[in-house]
C-alpha cells in the first residue's frame, strides 16, 4: 500500500544530519510538556490526491482519509478488530455475514445513515462504471443485501473468514449515497461528506488541509476542534517545524532522526511495530536464484542484527519467516532468521555456484534505508562468496518492473499486513497471479488457496504453519527487518499510532495533555 | 512606426514557434520516461485493470494520434484532465500559479533591489573593502546551492533565533526565507554583472571626457555610467528571472511552499503529463513575454536597437 510518499522519506538526508548534528543548547526548546492548543497540526511527507476513499491508497491520503470516514468495523492500534459502524456482526452459514449497523448516526451533512449507504459503497468499489482504485479489494463478495435500515446481510461467493477484517481497512470506507448520487464524483472528492470524527473545512493543494471536529460524532467528540494537515515533503524542515513547535505530529521519522526527536526536552518519539516486513523479494525464475539452496545461502549470509543495530539504531527485529509478529498466525516460537556465513558458504558450494552475478535492485529513500542496507547487504555477500551488485533504480522504473515481473534478482518490497493475517500479506503478494508471482510450489499454492476459503482456524493455523516451512526452505523473499513506523511528537500530545499506517485520531487514542 | 510593427510582428512568430517546439519537447519527453497507470493503482492490481485504465486515459492510443488530439487541444486552450488530480490540469496549475508568482517577484525584487547598489558601488569603489567583501559575498551566493543555504537558513535564523516560520505559505513572515533563499543566487550574479558592466564603461572615452571637463564623480557615476552599463544588466536580469522560476522547484520544496516548481516535479514523478504540459508551457510563456520586455526596454535605453 505503500506509493508514491516514502521516495520523500531520504531524500535530502544529507542536509538533515545537519539538524541531527546542532548542538542541543543552540536550539530554543519551549519544554512544553502541557498546552492549551485546540487545534493538532500534523505535518507529513507529501499532500494528499484526492479526499474521496475509493479512488486512492496512497499513504498520505489514507491519513486523511481514516479520519474523514468511517468503516463497519475498525482495526484499533492494538491490531484487534473493534466495531465501527457495526456494532456487531456474526457469520451464519459457510458464505453469510450479518452486520447490525450502529444507530442514530448522521453524516456531516445531517442525513441518516443507514444500510443503504452501506450496500452503495461497498457495490461502488467494484462498478465497473465508476472506475474506482479499489475495485480488487472485495472480490470475494457475491451480492449485498439491506433488509432493513440497520441491517446488511453480505453474501460471499466462497467461504471468507477474513471479510470483517477486509472491511477494516481501505476501500472499505462507507460513503454517503444519497450526497453522492445527488452531487456527482468530482464535487463529493471537492467537499467530502462521510461520518468520522473530523468534517471537511478547506483544502489548499502542497499546503494545507483543514478539518475540525465533528460534535455529534458516536465515538465521541475528539480532544482538538481542528485537525490540520500540512505537507512538508524534506525530512529536515519538517523535523525543524516539530522542533520550533510549529507543527504537533511529523510522520515518517527515520531511525536517524529519532534520537534529535527524543533527546529535546518538548519532543518525543512514538512508534508502533509496522504490521508488515521489509524483504528482498526474489526473482526465483531466474538462475541462480531458482536453486533454494542459493537463496538460503544468501539468507544466512545476512546479518540482520547488524543492520537493525547499526542502521535502524535498533528500531525494528529481526524476522522469522513470512508472518509480521502481531499477525494472526505468526509463531511465537520460530527463531529469528539465522546469520551463519560459514554454513552459507557450504550452501553455496553444495549449490554449485558458478560466481554469476546476483543482482539488488534498489531505490533510494522509497523504503526507509533502502540504499543503505543493500549497501551493507552487498558486503556481507561479497564476503560469503555470492558475486553480489547493487543497482539503483528510479520509483517510477521500480512501478514499471514491478508491473512487468522483470526484475533482474533481488529489490526491496515492503508489504503491509492489510488483513492482520498472512492471507492479506503473503498468499495477496507470493500467490498465483499475484504481484510477485515468481516461484510456484504445489503444496504451498494448494495450503494457500484452502486456508483463504476455510473457516476453520485450526485448519488454517496449521496450512499457515505447514506453508512458512516451506517458505524457509525456498525463500521467495529474504525478510530482512521488521521496523517501527515512528512519528515525532510533542510531549504534551498524547497519540498511539496504528501499526498498518492508518493514521486515526480518535477519543481513544488521541488527547493533548492540559495544565 | 512600420518598423515597429514588423519587429513586433517578427517577435510574436518567434514567440510562436518557440512554443510549439516547447510543447512537443515535452510531450516527446513525458512519453519516454514512462507510463503513469502502474503509479497510479495498487501493487497487486491484475493486468485486466492496468489495460482499462490505460483506455481511460486515452493511453492505448498510437502516439501521433495522441499527439494530433494534444496539439488541437492546446489551440482552444484545453490541456486536458490531470491523471493524478482528476480535475482539468489547467486549473491545478493556476492554483498553484499565484504562489510561485508571489515566491518570485519577491524574491526578484529582493535580487535587483540589493544587487544594483552594492554593484554600482563596488565598481565605483573598485579594489575598496567594499568591494571585496561584496564580491566575496556574491561569490559564496552564486556557488552555496539553494537546498544547502534553505536549511541553512531554516536552521540558523527559525530554530535557532526563533524569528521566522520554517515553512508553509501565509502571511509576509512566510516569505521572507523562501524569498531569501531563491533571491540569493539571482543576486549574486545580477551584482557582479552590475560591477563589470559598470566598470567597462567607466573605462569609455566619453567617460574620461566627462571627468575632464570638471563634473563630480558622483554626477559621472550617476548621470553618465549607469544608463550605458543598463543593457547587458538588463539582460542578466530578464534571463534571472527565468532561472528564477526554475531555481523555485528546490526553494518550494524545502519551504513546504505551494507552488508551480513543486507541482511540476511531482507531476513528473506521477507521470501526470497534462499537468507537466500545462506547466511547463505556461513557464514558457511566461519567460517569453519577459524577454520580450526586455527586448522593448532594449529600445527604449538605447536607440540603435530600435534601428536596427
Amino acid at each position: 500500500m505503500v506509493q508514491v510518499t516514502r521516495r520523500h522519506l531520504l531524500k535530502g538526508a544529507a542536509a538533515a544530519g545537519a539538524v541531527a548534528a546542532l548542538p542541543g543548547p543552540l536550539v530554543r526548546e519551549a519544554h512544553a510538556q502541557t498546552t492549551q492548543k485546540r487545534e493538532l497540526v500534523v505535518a507529513q511527507g507529501g499532500d494528499i490526491s484526492k479526499f474521496d476513499p475509493h479512488f486512492s491508497t496512497s499513504s498520505n491520503d489514507i491519513r486523511v482519509s481514516f479520519n474523514l470516514f468511517d468503516n463497519l468495523t475498525s482495526r484499533r492500534p492494538d491490531g484487534r478488530l473493534y466495531p465501527g459502524l457495526a456494532t456487531e456482526w456474526k457469520r451464519e452459514g459457510q458464505t453469510i455475514w450479518t452486520f447490525k449497523l450502529r444507530p442514530g448516526v448522521r453524516w456531516h451533512s445531517g442525513d441518516a445513515f443507514t444500510s443503504a449507504d452501506v450496500k452503495f459503497s461497498l457495490e461502488r468499489t467494484w462498478d465497473p462504471a465508476q472506475k474506482t482504485r479499489v475495485n480488487t479489494v472485495f472480490t470475494t463478495i457475491d451480492r449485498i443485501e439491506a433488509p432493513d435500515a440497520t441491517n446488511v446481510v453480505i453474501h460471499s461467493k466462497k467461504p471468507d473468514p477474513l471479510l470483517p477484517a477486509r472491511l477494516a481497512f481501505y476501500g472499505g470506507q462507507i460513503v454517503p449515497k444519497k450526497y453522492l448520487e445527488a452531487v456527482g464524483n468530482d464535487a463529493f472528492n471537492a467537499r467530502p461528506v462521510g461520518t468520522g470524527p473530523v468534517r471537511f473545512v478547506s483544502w489548499k493543494k502542497d499546503d494545507k488541509v483543514v478539518l475540525e471536529a465533528n460534535p455529534d460524532y458516536w465515538g465521541g467528540r475528539i480532544d482538538a476542534d481542528r485537525v490540520i494537515f500540512r505537507s512538508v515533503p524534506e525530512t529536515a524542515p519538517r523535523i525543524a517545524a516539530l522542533l520550533k513547535g510549529e507543527v504537533d505530529v511529523i510522520t515518517q521519522l527515520s531511525p536517524d532522526h529519532g534520537e534529535r526527536v527524543a533527546g529535546t526536552g518538548s519532543t518525543q518519539v512514538v512508534g508502533a511495530l509496522y504490521a508488515g516486513l521489509y524483504v528482498l523479494a526474489v526473482n526465483s525464475k531466474r538462475p541462480p536464484l531458482d536453486n533454494p539452496l542459493v537463496k538460503q545461502a544468501l539468507s544466512l549470509a545476512v546479518d540482520r542484527e547488524l543492520i537493525v543495530k547499526e542502521l535502524w539504531r535498533g528500531r525494528g527485529i529481526v524476522p522469522s519467516g513470512p508472518i509480521a509478529k502481531g499477525d494472526n498466525h505468526y509463531d511465537p516460537a520460530l527463531p529469528p532468521l539465522a546469520y551463519n556465513p560459514r554454513e552459507a558458504r557450504e550452501r553455496l558450494r553444495k549449490a554449485g555456484y558458478k560466481n554469476e552475478e546476483i543482482v539488488i535492485e534498489t531505490t533510494v529513500g522509497y523504503t526507509a534505508n533502502d540504499k543503505p542496507m543493500s549497501e551493507a547487504i552487498q558486503g556481507m555477500w561479497r564476503e560469503a562468496g555470492v558475486n553480489a551488485k547493487v543497482e539503483v533504480v528510479e520509483y517510477s522504473v521500480r512501478a514499471q518492473k514491478n508491473r512487468d515481473r522483470s526484475f533482474k534478482g533481488l529489490w526491496w518490497s515492503d508489504p503491509t499486513s492489510t488483513l492482520g493475517d498472512p492471507d492479506g500479506m503473503m498468499w495477496r503478494l507470493l500467490g498465483p497471479g499475484g504481484p510477485q508471482d515468481y516461484w510456484r510450489h504445489p503444496r504451498f499454492d494448494e495450503l494457500g488457496e484452502a486456508a483463504r476459503f476455510s473457516v476453520d482456524e485450526k485448519f488454517r493455523a496449521e496450512a499457515y504453519r505447514e506453508m512458512t516451512k516451506v517458505f524457509l526452505e525456498h525463500f521467495p523473499w529474504i525478510p530482512v527487518i521488521q521496523p517501527y513506523e515512528d512519528y515525532g511528537l510533542q510531549k504534551y500530545v498524547e497519540w498511539t499510532p496504528n501499526p498498518n499506517q492508518q493514521f486515526e485520531i480518535r477519543r481513544f487514542n488521541f488527547k493533548f495533555r492540559r495544565a | 512606426m512600420r518598423g515597429t510593427l514588423g519587429f513586433l510582428a517578427h517577435r510574436l512568430l518567434r514567440a510562436l514557434i518557440a512554443l510549439w517546439l516547447v510543447s512537443t519537447v515535452v510531450f516527446v519527453v513525458m512519453r519516454l520516461s514512462g507510463d503513469p497507470v502502474p503509479l497510479l493503482l495498487p501493487p497487486d492490481a491484475p493486468r485486466s485493470e492496468i489495460f482499462r485504465v490505460r483506455a481511460e486515459l486515452g493511453l492505448d492510443r498510437p502516439l501521433p494520434v495522441q499527439y494530433a488530439t494534444f496539439l488541437a487541444n492546446v489551440l482552444r486552450g484545453d490541456f486536458g484532465r490531470s491523471i493524478h488530480f482528476r480535475e482539468p490540469a489547467a486549473r491545478v496549475v493556476l492554483d498553484y500559479l499565484p504562489a510561485t508568482l508571489e515566491l518570485g517577484l519577491a524574491a526578484f525584487a529582493f535580487a535587483v533591489v540589493v544587487a544594483v547598489p552594492i554593484g554600482v558601488l563596488s565598481a565605483a569603489r573598485r579594489n575598496s573593502l567594499l568591494d571585496h567583501a561584496a564580491m566575496g559575498v556574491a561569490l559564496v551566493g552564486q556557488a552555496a546551492p539553494t537546498f544547502f543555504l534553505g536549511i541553512l537558513f531554516i536552521l540558523l535564523l527559525s530554530l535557532k533565533a526563533g524569528l521566522l516560520p520554517t515553512g508553509g505559505r501565509g502571511d509576509w513572515h512566510h516569505l521572507v526565507l523562501p524569498a531569501l533563499t531563491l533571491g540569493i543566487f539571482a543576486m549574486a550574479s545580477i551584482a557582479r554583472l552590475t560591477r563589470s558592466a559598470v566598470l567597462e564603461v567607466l573605462r569609455a572615452d566619453f567617460i574620461r571626457t566627462a571627468r575632464a571637463k570638471g563634473l563630480s564623480e558622483r554626477l559621472v557615476v550617476v548621470k553618465h555610467t549607469l544608463k550605458n552599463a543598463a543593457i547587458p544588466v538588463l539582460t542578466i536580469t530578464g534571463l534571472q528571472f527565468g532561472t528564477l522560476l526554475g531555481g523555485a522547484v528546490v526553494t518550494e520544496t524545502v519551504f513546504a511552499w505551494p507552488g508551480m516548481g513543486r507541482l511540476a516535479i511531482q507531476s513528473i514523478y506521477n507521470r501526470d503529463y497534462p499537468v507537466v504540459q500545462c506547466a511547463v508551457f505556461l513557464s514558457a510563456v511566461v519567460f517569453i513575454v519577459i524577454n520580450f520586455v526586455v527586448d522593448l526596454l532594449y529600445g527604449l535605453l538605447d536607440p540603435r536597437v530600435r534601428r536596427a
